[in-house]
């Protein structure tokens, strides 16, 4: 009692009703659960303390905004036209307004961001494209995950010639361009979005997010307790998956976002350019209107303005996430 | 002696920070005549280096002077402007940083370095006087002159730490500041710096302020010592007094913390603890939670910083009169 | 430094040669087969179908192909381009490059410095507003669906300003009379870039070491006088207004490209910079008493240099990519655009032309930036 006093005499200032001390207590508390229980409140406990952190910065939460508005419009879209939108009209592929011609016709209550030069509703069209932005990012961004941190957690524990083979072929991913790698692909075969999502997946996670979670990983493997475990007589995956993995998780999250704003991208551009097989996207909406003719067409703005600013708004989003996850995980970037 | 060239009443320094404010410095008072040296000795986290910070106003963003003032010949440095206090940096007071290895800046030679100081407070201009000022002061310094064009990572540890202090002598200052000037050192070096240090400083007539953590060290190279405890001073005297007679219990403490070569033998004690938290300093005398002597009144009221009979100032309830 | 470098261009070569192998086994992977395009024609009879095959070595085992494609490429041939038939993709490519190099190049300087400049100020008042507007600003930029920005460009400076022309390299009309191709003066005007920044670069070196107070003075003088005599040899030659029609044609890709890129170096100063002004030595230039604009410049921003350009290989990448969309919006007849073409109209040989070039291009900047590093860096440049 008077030696934990003497250790630590402020956090233990005042004892409790029955003379031992709260953090006595709570070890006590602690010691009674499962050991899962308290990992799982531990992690609550950060994952809290991060979300704070997270939300003092305005710039994040934009970001995150955007994100839910457009999550939104993804969810809503099979609702309305389940209920509200009649499918023969509305249909974002071939959906065909009679009545609103000429088209493409200005908004209008019926039509919102008015219709494209196909009669086709622009907002549904919006809508409809959504959820696969979604699901093309979400993947690619898996894919790209999976593969960084696997090849960046090898490379950094075993080094040799694992490691000069990977980082040699990062390097060559990272200064390709990757679009114009998508490109040629998109010329030799015939892209759908989850050939994409898997070619991207592939290019981002054999490139820049391996070199990073690799030196990552590096500081990692020299911490005391990967020692430790070492000493303890951990085998190689023992190590790599129990201790060294997990510490990577933070920042894999972090370039999680950064591989959904590039692969919302790529998708964007190769549709724009007709190098891509796909029902509809935002990238296809804008290749419509130039093969139709209104690209340079100022007036018809609601062909070429909503699915470009959604490009860049959700792109920009979850680049702001990004970049607000960055000054979690990276508390040098932080204000005091 | 002579002139007082310091004078710093009641200074008192904030660090606003996520956690809350933390009271780095509190009610400082010191004077410092010309050509003295004072030493400040303390645990890590104590505010020494907040002082030293302090007195050129060298505050972090998050740092700000609550009150009192800093006294250079008269002229009170607490309400300057960045801009206003600039003449007054390296010109009159210079420094001599903690982490030597790194205050040289990696991409630019070290004689260039030394040599932009001369430019901006001597008008030294011309490179080839400045070159000549440069190769004064490193042979002052016992670097040989022909290393001023090569990089700070061409240097070793003790090398840059000599580099920098010819830079803090650069402009003749009238006041060093030392914080924990060898730390990094190995202790050869570390003696060898001090001395030349001690050397410089009696050659020159400057005064100079000495930071360090190691009590031996301190009373190597002072006239006075100051022993800093939780942003606040506790005890100011002169090397001998603090040596022979110290009032503070933390005095006492810090010096039988450290083992004595000349000095009889005696056990080493160390201090059970840690200094506190500035976010919540402990209420009355700051050391109580620590201090074998503590009372009631220790834990509720906060002692006076006075005087205990020939300048030897002390903060402390139950002023010891041990004689180690 | 020589070691380094020499370490960096075998690295380089290393990786190019695993960039040649892997596209050829993108080509192996296709669909179909090579030249299966090439061989459609109905009017081919079987025979010549398969003399032909032969003879693109289309029956040979795929390790001998390997390294046919291989030797031919060292030999410089890299096949005869779909489209321009019969024209040889090296020289699609000789004609295209400098149209690209001038595009990129130019973009890419101007937005280096600009974004290293305003990110430069950004970390050093970090105003709440401020940091917010330019933050989400500068992503948006960053992130903002190029083709989309191209034709707000377009809309904005070529058809309500009408500042620009809309797109391509020339207008026809001015130079139906023109006593030279556009393509010689295009390289003429290359040459003149390429001969001002050598000069310039080696006045600024030459007078770095003159007292600071004149030196201002030499550095602008000399950079005023390069400009005057460039203006002068041009406007003597005849060749200025043509000149100047291709200029004019530059601007709105170069200005488009350089807003999309900027943003990158911008943000990535800024971070750069908030943590050198966190280091030791900036905290010894405030104690020196020196200016706040010496200790911005000289410590903070010199330093802080050093990550943007390491990361200057992602930029270059990012460039490229927005450099090739850029030419497609803006019609620019350069690389970019072959490779758009191309991919549509599956001209394969060019196709896999232009994505050499690329390669080659970028692992080149790739070694330039290293070059530019080792001489920023003390640290390597006397390692």
């Amino acid at each position: 009692m008077a030696t934990e006093e003497r250790h630590n005499p402020f956090a233990t200032a005042q004892p409790a009703g029955d003379g031992t001390t709260l953090d006595q207590q709570e070890r006590e508390r602690l010691r009674a659960q499962p050991l899962w229980r308290v990992r799982l409140k531990l992690l609550a406990g950060t994952l809290w303390n991060n979300w704070k952190l997270f939300t003092e910065n305005k710039i994040g939460l934009i970001g995150l905004a955007i994100i839910l508005f457009y999550a939104g419009l993804a969810l809503a879209h099979p609702l309305l036209m389940g209920r509200v939108w009649d499918p023969l009209i509305y249909d974002p592929v071939i959906g065909f307004d009679p009545l609103a011609a000429p088209h493409p016709a200005p908004p209008s209550a019926q039509h919102w961001l008015g219709t494209d030069p196909l009669g086709r509703d622009v907002l549904s069209q919006l809508m409809f494209s959504t959820a696969s932005e979604f699901i093309l990012g979400m993947v690619a961004a898996l894919i790209t995950v999976t593969i960084g941190t696997s090849i960046g957690a090898l490379a950094a524990y075993f080094g040799g010639w694992i490691d000069t083979f990977f980082m040699r072929l990062a390097d060559l991913v990272i200064t390709l361009p990757a679009i114009v790698l998508l490109i040629v692909l998109g010329g030799l075969f015939t892209l759908d979005l989850p050939l994409l999502a898997l070619v991207i997946g592939i290019l981002s996670g054999f490139g820049a997010t391996t070199v990073i979670i690799k030196s990552q990983a590096l500081t990692i493997k020299v911490r005391t307790y990967v020692e430790a475990a070492w000493v303890a007589g951990g085998s190689h995956w023992h190590i790599i998956l129990r201790h060294i993995i997990p510490n990577l998780l933070p920042l894999t999250f972090l370039y999680m976002m950064f591989t959904v704003t590039d692969a919302i991208f790529a998708e964007a551009i190769l549709s724009y350019f007709g190098l891509l097989n796909i029902r509809m996207s935002w990238g296809l909406m804008i290749h419509t209107t130039q093969s139709a003719g209104y690209l340079l067409n100022f007036q018809t703005w609601w062909l070429i303005v909503p699915p470009g600013l959604s490009i860049t708004l959700l792109c920009a989003a979850f680049y702001l996430v990004g970049r607000a996850l960055d000054e979690v995980v990276n508390p040098r970037l932080r204000k005091r | 002696m002579s002139e007082t060239i310091l004078r710093v009443e009641n200074l008192t320094m904030h660090y606003t920070t996520r956690a809350g404010i933390v009271s780095a410095v509190d009610d400082v008072s010191f004077t410092l005549d010309e050509g003295e040296s004072l030493g400040l000795v303390g645990e890590s986290g104590c505010g020494k280096t907040s002082v030293a910070n302090s007195l050129l106003k060298l505050l972090a963003d998050n740092a700000v002077i609550k009150g009192g003032q800093i006294r250079f010949k008269g002229t009170d440095f607490v309400p300057l402007s960045e801009e206003e206090m600039r003449p007054y940096r390296w010109r009159n007071i210079s420094m001599v940083f903690q982490a030597a290895m790194n205050s040289l800046n990696p991409v630019y030679r070290v004689g260039d370095q030394i040599i932009e100081a001369l430019e901006t407070h001597l008008g030294l201009y011309s490179h080839a006087q400045a070159r000549q000022r440069v190769t004064e002061l490193f042979t002052m310094v016992g670097l040989d002159p022909a290393l001023m064009d090569q990089y700070p990572h061409e240097y070793s540890g003790g090398m840059r730490q000599r580099a920098v202090i010819a830079m803090a002598l650069s402009c003749n200052p009238d006041l060093v500041i030392a914080d924990e000037p060898t730390t990094a050192l190995d202790v050869i070096v570390q003696d060898a710096l001090l001395r030349q240090l001690k050397t410089l400083q009696e050659m020159i007539g400057m005064s100079m302020i000495y930071i360090s953590h190691d009590i031996a060290v301190i009373a190597e190279v002072s006239d006075r010592i100051g022993v800093m405890y939780a942003g606040k001073l506790v005890e100011l005297a002169s090397a001998d007094e603090i040596f022979h007679h110290p009032v503070h219990p933390y005095t006492v403490a810090l010096m039988s913390a450290f083992p004595s070569v000349t000095g009889p033998k005696r056990e080493l004690q160390t201090l059970a603890g840690e200094p506190p938290n500035l976010l919540y300093p402990p209420s009355g005398c700051r050391f109580h939670p620590r201090c074998p002597f503590a009372t009631e009144i220790c834990r509720q009221q906060e002692p006076e910083f006075k005087d205990h009979g020939g300048g030897h100032y002390a903060a402390c309830w139950h002023p010891q009169e041990v004689t180690v | 430094m020589a070691r380094y470098i020499a370490q960096r261009l075998l690295q380089i070569i290393l990786t190019f040669f695993l960039f040649l192998a892997l596209s050829y086994m993108l080509l192996e992977a296709m669909p179909g087969d090579f030249s299966q395009l090439f061989l459609q024609d109905p009017k081919l009879t079987l025979a010549q179908r398969e003399a032909i095959a032969a003879s693109l070595g289309l029956n040979r085992p795929p390790h001998e192909r390997f390294f046919r494609y291989i030797g031919s490429f060292l030999r410089g041939d890299l096949g005869v381009s779909f489209q321009y038939y019969p024209r040889p993709v090296v020289d699609v490519i000789l004609e295209r490059a400098p149209r690209t190099l001038m595009l990129f190049i130019s973009s890419t300087v101007v937005s280096f410095y600009v974004g290293f400049f305003v990110g430069k100020l950004l970390a050093w008042r970090r105003g709440r507003v401020l940091e917010y507007i330019t933050t989400v600003g500068g992503v948006t930029l960053y992130t903002v669906f190029t083709p989309w920005f191209g034709l707000l460009m377009i809309w904005l400076f070529a058809f309500t300003l009408d500042w620009f022309p809309i797109g391509k390299f020339i207008t026809p009309r001015l130079w139906r009379d023109a006593p030279v191709e556009a393509n010689v003066v295009f390289n003429r005007m290359l040459l003149t870039a390429l001969v001002v920044s050598i000069v310039l670069l080696t006045w600024f070196i030459l007078t770095r070491r003159i007292d600071t107070r004149r030196r201002r003075v030499v550095h602008w003088g000399g950079m005023g006088l390069g400009l005057a005599v460039v203006v002068g040899i041009w406007g003597a030659s005849g060749l200025g207004p043509y000149a100047l029609n291709i200029l004019h044609h530059l601007m709105l890709p170069v200005l488009t490209l350089t807003l999309i890129s900027f943003a990158g170096t911008m943000l990535l100063t800024r971070n750069s910079m908030l943590e050198t002004l966190r280091e030791d030595y900036i905290t010894t230039a405030r104690a020196k008493g020196l200016p706040e604009k010496v200790i911005r410049d000289k410590h903070a921003a010199r330093n802080a240099m050093l990550p943007v350009v390491t990361s200057l290989v992602f930029s270059l990448a990012f460039a490229l990519s927005g450099g090739v969309i850029t030419e497609g919006v803006f019609s620019w007849p350069g690389m970019g655009e072959v490779l758009l073409t191309s991919a549509v109209v599956q001209d394969i040989p060019m196709m896999m032309g232009a994505l050499i070039f690329t390669a080659i291009f970028a692992l080149l900047a790739h070694l330039v930036v290293d070059i530019l590093y080792a001489f920023l860096d003390p640290r390597i440049r006397y390692g």
